[in-house]
């Protein structure tokens, strides 16, 4: 449900400015009928488009999915050891006293 | 860099193919991605994977990858045989390459012949000057040898051109270590730490090298490395809590009888408290003795 309730908030949002838009390009038509000068967009535009930033912002925060900690190594995946260095690995280590039994390589 | 979720399934992985459950190409490329080093288990189950025709022509691409990661595992477990066949069907694929030119090298080397693999790198060196694993070798293979001096010498003249090459930072800093230079090894730590300032195992490095060489004011500057270290990796790292105790402690007797100024305990306690309360969750039958050995510690900071 989440990640669908989010898209669909954002949609509402998006459409609620839409219409917000729309109203007052609507509104403006009127006052030129009505020979008025416009001073302010109507009480209903203000509350949409307040509404919308509140929609808009809520699924702009909630879909990209949480935030990530800022000390990237805090938390649950810290770093627990460092790589092998493995371009200045030695060989004569000593291990090479007592070598593993292998399986003979059968390939050529 | 390894993580805590890698580890584990690292770890998982190891149990299922040295169990007999298959996951070996899974488990090879999770070594070769974390670089870790388990030439023993990657020689054993990496030749059976390869004896097996139907699974080498299902490895695809990544064939020659489990070849050249099967080889040097050979060479570290001085199976030179396998190592030497492996290198060979490599070669006859890659006639004329570098990467295979350097893994004959490497043979050298585990065999002891290091005039011959100094022969090797010497060549690669002369067709390609920035050859940068060719150099490395060259300086493995000094330290192979025993000749420290000599390594030291060249790994300064390698970072003096490759300054950004944060591995070879860090070997430097474990041979200064090794050699009891510490003051050498602490500006390798500094360059570290620079490079990677969220890294909490710099920060730890550090500490305690800092610690090592002792002197109230490097024990002090230990002390903030370790708290760094703790902050780093979110209360974790349990080599950095008792740090910070054993810094507590080893200041106040370095303060001796002149004491000018008051020390904060509150860090002490604190990590201590974390200590007996992670022991209390993994290891319960410990959490008395490691609580008396903190409490001891706490009074030595506190007296």
């Amino acid at each position: 449900m989440g990640r669908r309730f989010d898209v669909g908030v954002g949609v509402f949002g998006a459409l609620l400015l839409a219409n917000a838009a729309v109203s007052t390009v609507l509104y403006r038509g009127d006052l030129k009928i009505r020979d008025e000068e416009f001073t302010f967009p109507s009480a209903q535009v203000v509350f949409e488009v307040a509404l919308s930033l509140v929609l808009c912002l809520w699924a702009a925060l909630k879909i990209p999915g949480s935030f990530l900690p800022i000390l990237s190594d805090a938390k649950e995946n810290r770093v627990t050891m460092f790589p092998a260095n493995l371009d200045f690995m030695v060989f004569n280590h000593r291990g090479k006293l007592f070598p593993p039994k292998f399986v003979e390589a059968e390939f050529s | 860099m390894v993580g805590a979720s890698e580890e584990r399934e690292l770890e998982r992985l190891e149990k299922q193919v040295e169990e007999g459950g298959g996951g070996v190409v899974e488990y090879l490329s999770l070594v070769r991605k974390l670089k870790v080093r388990r030439s023993n288990i990657v020689a054993k189950h990496g030749l059976q994977l390869l004896n097996q025709a139907s699974a080498r022509s299902k490895l695809g691409s990544d064939l020659w990858t489990v070849y050249e990661q099967v080889a040097i595992a050979c060479m570290d477990c001085h199976a030179l045989d396998s190592a030497k066949k492996c290198i060979n069907a490599l070669d006859s694929k890659f006639p004329d390459s570098m990467r295979v030119g350097r893994l004959e090298g490497m043979w050298y080397e585990a065999k002891g012949s290091w005039q011959k693999a100094e022969k090797v790198y010497s060549n690669l060196l002369s067709e390609n000057p920035s050859d940068t694993v060719a150099h490395k070798r060259r300086i493995a293979m000094a330290k192979a040898q025993g000749n420290m001096t000599v390594a030291v010498e060249g790994l300064n003249k390698y970072l003096e051109t490759f300054m950004a090459d944060y591995d070879a930072w860090r070997e430097l800093a474990d041979i200064y270590t090794s050699l009891q230079m510490y003051k050498q090894a602490g500006f390798c730590f500094e360059e570290l730490i620079l490079s990677q300032p969220t890294n909490a195992l710099y920060h730890l490095g550090y500490a305690e090298l800092l610690y090592t060489m002792g002197g109230i004011d490097n024990l002090r500057t230990a002390r903030k490395y370790y708290a760094s270290t703790i902050e780093l990796s979110g209360g974790k790292n349990m080599r950095a809590l008792y740090g910070v105790c054993l810094c507590g402690a080893a200041i106040n007797q370095a303060r001796g009888r002149g004491r000018t100024e008051e020390e904060s305990q509150e860090l002490v306690s604190l990590a201590a408290s974390v200590l007996v309360k992670k022991y209390k969750e993994k290891a319960s039958s410990k959490a008395g003795l490691v609580s008396s050995i903190l409490d001891k510690y706490k009074q030595l900071a506190v007296a």
